[in-house]
């Protein structure tokens, strides 16, 4: 494509905005590619992209399958750029090709690794045509920005480009029915002990036939729609899956033609974020043994999960994304069905509404703290403006009125902890990771201090 | 008594699944009939004390609207008998007279009410909504690609003090005639809103003293509402 003047202008005013960010210390993440394309609006389409570009979608587990597939692509010897450090919308991955381009907008790099945000798809795909992308799942998500997942489907759906080869998920019956045209590839987890025949969740958008409006039968159902179902009324099902793997939680091990993967995490979510890295770069062309190998050297972002033991009592960070339904009951699954006895912060405010307006929370009705109301569970402290509203949730779904403690600030929450269980999660909202960091040491240092000792209870082993 | 819950597997969008399971901790003897988008909705044959439908995607709006329009008699009927009909979130717009869409075409809907709504779905109108109606106050969200125009003046549901009504520029929210309410603001409205919970219940002629958790859904209420009143506050 011809460079016209807009576009160099746009270039160089990026480039300038870049710098300047660098020199200030700040984070040249989303500002130099909006510049841009105020400047030069197909100025996506305009610069040159590297010869292979991924795309990363999906409502859950896109930034940890991007970061994972850049790492692993850099481990095996790739020069890769990625938007990692910014903003997954088209500002942001106009800065991340500024920064990884020349001034004249030639690509420095080989491969592009992009997360793309789902809503922003007719303004990536319409300039930047991935070789792949990976859709990880479609749930609900943000009401207020993603309203439905039928809408995202087909915003999805109607941007992606008909060359590129979609990596999908056979196991979510949203998702695998994108863009029915595109060339695919499926991926799956065969069943597992803990798969159910009913969905014990509240959410399930996938009940209903999309064919005939049947009820679904399903054979096993993971989480909310995931699962395996077909129709008995008139044959939709679930896709047949190219790439079928084994899942052994209690070892921590993933196996897929012959080759074995380490899991790096005890949920189903992370086992299929593993699963949909290790397909999209079979495809790319990397072997399994590769793969593996560089798997093992790679971690998950910290600030999304933390666990130490102090005095006999592990102490549990946890992010549970805030109007997020779907990753919220995921996360409230997983500490019901942990050992031993808990208690539980809860930090779950959203931190822009918060300041100015009042958060609507409708989402909290779409949420299983169903979940919560497990006889393992000792506590619940509520944190920030929202603790009524929570209190009430959490009071619809069964648990005792006097297990629950509600707070205005998350800042008062340490106190609040008994220290009396043999786990302590603090489960936070994505921007309030700082706060729940602080809520994390003040409860360390209370049992560094020994005050559970003080309190007459003794530390277990864990 | 009878609720029935219309198409439970579709239109529930909004947190409506754990609202009807809230009016069923309110009503523990009530018999609630979930009907799916294949089945005939019972209201037809049996003596239903309440309907409810909640919010839905744009396609089910024009599935739900395909299954609901050789019931229009029905549902006037069931309008006309005063039983309570509570419809939400974009449920609403079945009632009008119609559904225009972007590209002009019109999705004819139930005719019950001289309203008609314009989808926009660029772009998702959000809002907090705070409203007086009969004696108490009432407090919600909206969360649309679409809103409503025509006239309500004779039959809406409640005034609206601050955010907007059927659009931008209207201060009279949703629709009503007898028992029969429709309103934009989304599934969780009766959690939120003790007051028209009782209200509710008293039109189903089961006053109750207390609600499940009153004191408690009560003090989240009156925080929520002094946020809501906050002229700082943005809707």
């Amino acid at each position: 494509m011809k460079k016209t003047w807009r576009f160099r202008l746009a270039m160089l005013i990026g480039k300038m905005a870049m710098f300047a960010q660098k020199v200030l210390g700040m984070n040249a993440t989303y500002f130099p590619g909006k510049l841009a394309i105020r400047i030069c609006p197909d100025f996506l389409g305009q610069i040159e992209k590297p010869p292979m570009v991924i795309g990363v979608t999906g409502t859950n587990g896109k930034t940890t399958c991007a970061n994972l597939i850049g790492n692993i692509l850099v481990d095996q010897g790739y020069d890769v750029i990625s938007n990692k450090m910014g903003s997954n919308i088209n500002a942001g991955i106009a800065s991340t090709l500024i920064s990884g381009s020349s001034i004249t907008g030639k690509a420095k790099h080989a491969v592009a690794v992009l997360e793309i945000d789902e809503r922003s798809s007719r303004k990536i795909y319409s300039y930047i045509q991935p070789q792949w992308v990976l859709c990880t799942n479609l749930f609900r998500d943000t009401v207020t920005r993603e309203a439905h997942p039928e809408f995202v489907f087909q915003l999805i759906s109607e941007s992606l480009p008909a060359e590129t080869k979609l990596v999908l998920n056979a196991d979510d019956l949203i998702s695998s029915r994108l863009a029915p045209n595109n060339d695919r590839v499926y991926y799956s987890i065969e069943r597992m002990p803990s798969d159910t025949e009913v969905c014990e969740n509240i959410v399930n958008d996938m009940r209903l036939c999309p064919v005939c409006h049947e009820p679904l039968h399903f054979e096993y159902v993971r989480h909310h729609h995931i699962g395996k179902a077909h129709c008995e009324h008139c044959g939709f099902a679930s896709p047949a899956s190219q790439y079928e793997a084994a899942v052994d939680m209690a070892s921590g091990v993933m196996t897929l033609e012959g080759t074995t993967y380490p899991l790096m995490g005890d949920s189903v979510f992370n086992a299929y974020n593993i699963l949909a890295v290790v397909v999209l770069l079979r495809e790319f062309g990397l072997s399994g043994k590769k793969i593996s190998a560089s798997l093992q050297k790679t971690q998950i972002v910290k600030s999304r999960y933390s666990s130490e033991v102090i005095d006999g009592v592990e102490v549990v960070t946890h992010m549970a994304k805030g109007k997020n339904a779907i990753a919220c009951s995921c996360v409230f699954d997983y500490v019901r069905k942990e050992p031993g006895s808990k208690e539980i912060v809860l930090i779950l405010d959203d931190y822009f509404d918060r300041k100015n307006s009042s958060e609507n929370t409708c989402w909290y009705y779409d949420t299983d703290f169903e979940f919560l109301a497990d006889p393992s569970i000792k506590r619940i402290i509520v944190g920030g403006v929202r603790a009524w509203d929570l209190k009430v949730r959490l009071l619809i779904a069964g648990v005792s009125e006097e297990s629950i403690i509600c707070t205005p600030s998350e800042a008062d929450t340490p106190s609040l902890v008994q220290l009396d269980a043999d786990r302590i999660f603090i489960l936070h909202e994505l921007y309030l990771t700082g706060a729940a960091m602080t809520v994390r040491n003040q409860i360390a240092d209370r049992l560094r201090a020994g005050e559970r000792q003080k309190k007459g209870e003794m530390p277990h082993d864990h | 008594m009878i609720i029935e819950v219309l198409y439970p597997s579709l239109a529930n969008l909004y947190g409506e699944t754990t609202a009807i399971a809230y009016l069923r901790q309110c009503l523990p003897q009530a018999e609630i009939i979930p009907t799916e988008i294949n089945e005939e909705p019972a209201f037809v044959t049996k003596p239903v004390n309440m309907v409810f439908l909640g919010g839905m995607t744009e396609n089910t709006q024009e599935l739900v609207l395909e299954k609901l329009l050789p019931y229009k008699k029905h549902i006037q009927d069931v309008i006309e008998r005063q039983i309570v009909f509570l419809a939400l979130s974009n449920a609403m717009e079945l009632f009008g007279e119609y559904i225009e869409k972007e590209d002009g075409t019109k999705i004819q809907a139930l005719g019950l009410f001289p309203t008609y709504a314009k989808r926009h779905m660029d772009v998702r109108y959000n809002s907090l909504v705070l409203g007086q109606m009969e004696g108490f106050k009432l407090l919600g969200f909206k969360s649309q690609f679409s809103d409503s125009y025509g006239d309500n003046s004779q039959n809406y549901l409640f005034q609206v003090l601050r955010g907007s009504g059927l659009n931008p520029g209207s201060k009279l929210e949703g629709l009503r005639r007898h028992n029969f309410m429709a309103t934009y603001l989304l599934g969780p409205m009766l959690v939120l809103n003790p007051a028209f919970t009782k209200y509710i219940l008293k039109l189903l002629g089961a006053e109750v003293e207390q609600l499940p958790y009153e004191a408690s859904l009560q003090e989240a209420f009156n925080r929520r509402l002094a946020e809501f009143e906050d002229q700082n506050t943005r809707y």
